[in-house]
């Protein structure tokens, strides 16, 4: 739905993602650390969606084997994963959405206008509309 | 994390922007400082929309 807002109003919107593990879900925090190690190997948005499609299946084994089918190099990888590279960053994004009053998940800023949940593309073309200076809209 | 950590100060008003809140409703606005990681940024550079997803992957 996202690749939709950034196709539609393309040069006008640009996404930023920002980790947001829930307490609840064991698994992901890892999952969140793999993707910042996938970034620093090229290859954040590749994993990034891989990672959606193969919830909830995060174990350390599952992580590796998704970085090896995406060219990553996995020696490093694991090493990144295992030695906990990002895991401050990750809390860090946590912490910046916990100060916004993010709570669950998924939550949008746009231009600062909150969104919550999975709104559908009218949601986000409102919302857009109102923030784009005039001769950007559609 | 590849490059530089970028900063952007997000000002959140509550309410207020989509005028879903009534005239008397109190306006609450804060601010925080976010990091932005080059490497989880997609679109247009210059794009003068910025959507922020706070999201988890399970």
């Amino acid at each position: 739905m996202l690749d939709r807002v950034l196709t539609e109003y393309r040069g006008s919107v640009k996404l930023v993602f920002k980790d947001f593990p829930l307490p609840g879900h064991a698994l992901a925090r890892p999952a969140h650390e793999a993707a910042r190690c996938a970034g620093a190997a090229g290859k954040y948005w590749e994993y990034h969606d891989r990672l959606f499609q193969a919830q909830p299946n995060f174990e350390r084994a599952d992580l590796l084997r998704y970085a090896s089918d995406l060219g990553i190099p996995v020696g490093a990888f694991a090493q990144c994963l295992d030695g906990g590279r990002f895991r401050s960053l990750v809390e860090a994004d946590v912490e910046q959405g916990r100060r916004l009053g993010v709570s669950g998940t998924p939550t949008f800023f746009i231009n600062g206008v909150r969104l919550e949940g999975a709104a559908p593309f009218e949601a986000f073309k409102q919302v857009i509309e109102m923030v784009l200076p005039e001769g950007g809209k559609r | 994390m590849r490059g530089l950590t970028r900063w952007l100060w997000l000002a959140l008003l509550t309410g207020s922007l989509l005028g879903l809140a009534p005239a008397s409703a109190q306006i609450t606005e804060t601010e925080v400082r976010l990091t932005l990681d080059p490497a989880m940024v997609k679109g247009s550079p210059t794009a003068p929309v910025i959507i922020v997803e706070f999201s988890d992957y399970q």
